[in-house]
């Protein structure tokens, strides 16, 4: 009885449960939000839900009448599969690598690049090209730069003693990932400083003006200011990154194509491998699932940090 | 009034030339001057036979996929350019060509290996005219071997090691140009069939023989090669460009290679500093170097069967081809061609010995296999890699690539 009461209480609420205005009262703002969902359905839901269907089907394209319903077949041959596992583990350090570097290297260029000095629009803006090159120049770039017989870079590593000879660091399993790590760095440092110094320029002034006259130290105004203002802004890029990086196969697919054996073959490689190389595209939406999955939970952890580092 | 004129008159126009016909050809081993030769020799078809043909150029990286999602989208071309180790999975699709090459003009001088290649499919029909072969032997540099103390190219696997580790001896230079990378398959079936004495892919029981112990030999041989540090170490991961650019800029002295890559190579140097062997024998006296080819199929949903096999014969007249295999670097598929004079130098010399010499038998891949594209670029690719890694061995590598085969094998006898 109490629902009724608060209900009727509502302004605007009818109080005939089937006449024309409670109708209009409970349909009209959908009708109003249609056009934005039905966009979402189509552009996002339908395809995801394609993709997903098609990981608990049997589809080559080799054998186009023994399409499908295989049920979780295809994640069963996951777990036996050790280049899923291998794909697994170097998606994890090629995320890893390349998000901590460029996240490390675009923080120290955005507090940089937040003083003042003479030429600072000509630096911001220099700095900021990386971004803009297609990401096959970049790999074939990087690729030809690290290769001996061209580029410079194996003969000054060795000059200074960081290989033993100078070789293409693309040909050992140890150092391959490098490579295309190295290039992700160089294409994506950009991002991070761009985000962090919007964010660094919405911090009061007043603040560090306080902490000033209190006596704080450059550092301490650093740790007890900037931090925990660019926590939350740190915490979304980082997220945004990964999911980015770990889904990024550009590079890879260029500079290594996954070898050598497998040392550089990420989930997102290797998904592409399985669909174009084998044909079977279920198996490939099965390893895209896992994929998703696995982001998923990281994005949830994520946010949930984020939530703790908003205070104000 | 007036629209309605020039509609009938559009009308009659198009009724006047009812009979020509809109063809489509989809090249998959692209490049600019291919594209360029291939272009010239269509458009003296289309100024005789008065029809239009559109020609679409695949890039060969991504030919495999683009072309596969076409044909499963239904944008199904008329002809299509075949290489062999499509043939397996088009084949039940393709147009059986034997019915037109009975009563064509040429069909005298085409070689037994040029239909016998065609017919390379399930059914074993002639499904494709080749247009020409890609055949493996052994480029040289003679520089480097001069200066390495060693004469003339090795005849037998034993010397070629022992040529290599002489090369390897100089500074900066290695005696190999191994293709650790995309494509290397073919050295590994080489080496293997020539240890093993045998061609067979697989045995009367439809065991693949790629893991019996002489074959596994043969496997080791590259492996010792490249752990020996007779080859270069980069070489793991060297795809076309790389071994080509590293035999050309003395990097490495020999280069297992089709006669396409003459081309890059003769740009580079000169023809006094390089040759072309035979490939080197087995412990059996034989050698097997591998054989590959492409050529003119064409689809049998085709609207235009006649129109179609018109362009196929003019592509493969003798004249037609002759361009072509100079251009693109193949042997040419006419009976004939190596009393010309352009493939009378020493660097052709290797391919027609293997040709005509007894003691080669040239071998084709397994590529009516389902899945031997994936084989060749996934499989074999990944262990073959671990395998000069040291990662796994030469048997546990033999045992995969067995597995696999075998299996397919079966497969592909099921359907027969």
């Amino acid at each position: 009885m109490t629902d009724l009461y608060e209900l009727e209480s509502v302004p605007g609420m009818p109080r005939t449960r089937f006449g024309r205005a409670y109708l209009r009262y409970a349909v009209e703002p959908w009708l109003y939000l249609s056009p934005a969902m039905l966009l979402i359905c189509l552009v996002m839901l339908v395809p995801l839900a394609i993709g997903i269907s098609y990981s608990v089907q049997s589809i080559n394209l080799l054998n186009p009448f023994a399409t499908g319903f295989v049920g979780l077949e295809n994640f069963e041959a996951l777990g036996d599969d050790p280049r899923f596992w291998v794909a697994m583990v170097n998606t994890f350090w090629w995320t890893f690598g390349s998000v901590s570097l460029q996240f490390l290297l675009g923080l120290g260029l955005a507090l940089l690049l937040s003083q003042p000095f003479y030429g600072k629009r000509l630096v911001q803006a220099l700095v900021f090209l990386p971004w803009a090159v297609p990401t096959f120049l970049i790999a074939l770039t990087w690729s030809w730069l690290l290769n001996p017989v061209i580029g410079p870079l194996p003969h000054w590593w060795a000059a200074i003693g960081l290989l033993d000879e100078p070789y293409n660091i693309l040909s050992n399993p140890d150092t391959a990932m490098w490579g295309p790590i190295l290039a992700n760095v160089w294409y994506g440092v950009p991002f991070f400083a761009i985000t962090l110094l919007a964010a660094l320029q919405s911090i009061p002034g007043e603040l560090y003006e306080a902490a000033e006259i209190d006596g704080a130290s450059r550092w301490q105004s650093f740790t007890k200011i900037t931090l925990p203002f660019l926590g939350p802004m740190i915490a979304i890029t980082v997220m945004l990154r990964a999911i980015w990086i770990a889904n990024f196969a550009d590079l890879i697919y260029v500079m290594t194509g996954g070898g050598p054996a497998n040392s550089t073959q990420i989930l997102s490689s290797y998904i592409f491998t399985t669909a174009f190389r084998r044909l079977d595209f279920g198996y490939a939406s099965a390893i895209a699932v896992a994929l998703l999955a696995v982001l998923m939970v990281y994005a949830a952890i994520l946010l949930f940090v984020r939530s703790k580092l908003v205070k104000f | 009034m007036h629209r309605l004129t020039c509609a009938t008159a559009l009308a009659l126009l198009t009724a006047g030339s009812a009979q020509a016909a809109d063809l489509t050809l989809v090249e998959v081993i692209t490049s600019p001057e291919r594209t360029e030769t291939l272009e010239s020799l269509v458009s003296a078809w289309e100024e005789e036979t008065g029809n239009s043909v559109e020609i679409v150029s695949l890039p060969w990286g991504q030919a495999f996929e683009k072309f596969a999602t076409m044909v499963a989208g239904g944008d199904i071309p008329d002809l299509v350019e075949m290489p062999d180790r499509w043939l397996g999975l088009y084949g039940q699709q393709l147009m059986d060509l034997s019915p037109y090459v009975d009563e064509w003009d040429h069909a005298d001088t085409l070689t037994q290996a040029s239909l016998d290649m065609g017919s390379a499919t399930a059914d074993g029909l002639l499904k494709q005219i080749p247009y020409g072969f890609y055949l493996r032997a052994m480029f040289y540099n003679k520089d480097l071997l001069e200066e390495a103390g060693v004469d003339g190219p090795p005849e037998t696997m034993q010397e070629f090691r022992d040529a290599a580790a002489a090369v390897s001896e100089l500074d900066g230079k290695s005696g190999y140009c191994l293709r650790g990378g995309p494509g290397g398959l073919n050295a590994w079936m080489m080496m293997a069939a020539a240890m093993r004495g045998d061609s067979a892919f697989f045995d009367e029981n439809g065991q693949s023989t790629i893991n019996t112990p002489e074959a596994v030999e043969g496997l080791q041989f590259l492996i010792d090669l490249y752990q020996d540090g007779l080859a270069p170490r980069d070489s793991v991961s060297w795809g076309f460009n790389e071994i080509v650019a590293g035999f050309y800029s003395g990097t490495c002295a020999f280069l297992d290679q089709d006669p396409d890559a003459l081309i890059a190579v003769s740009e580079r140097m000169d023809a006094d500093s390089f040759a072309v062997a035979p490939m080197p024998k087995g412990p059996g006296g034989k050698a097997f170097p591998t054989i590959g080819y492409a050529g003119w199929s064409a689809f049998d949903t085709t609207e235009h069967p006649e129109e179609t096999w018109s362009l196929i014969a003019h592509l493969s007249s003798p004249d037609s081809n002759e361009i072509w295999a100079k251009r693109v670097g193949v042997i040419p598929i006419h009976e004939g061609a190596d009393q010309n004079e352009y493939y009378q130098s020493e660097q052709f010399e290797g391919w027609f010995t293997e040709l005509n010499d007894s003691a080669y038998e040239p071998i084709t891949m397994p590529t009516y296999l389902e899945q031997f594209g994936y084989f060749a670029d996934s499989i074999a690719l990944e262990t073959s890699q671990q395998a000069l890694l040291g990662e796994i061995t030469a048997q546990e590598m033999a045992d995969q690539w067995g597995e696999f085969l075998t299996e397919q094998y079966a497969d592909w006898q099921e359907t027969q």
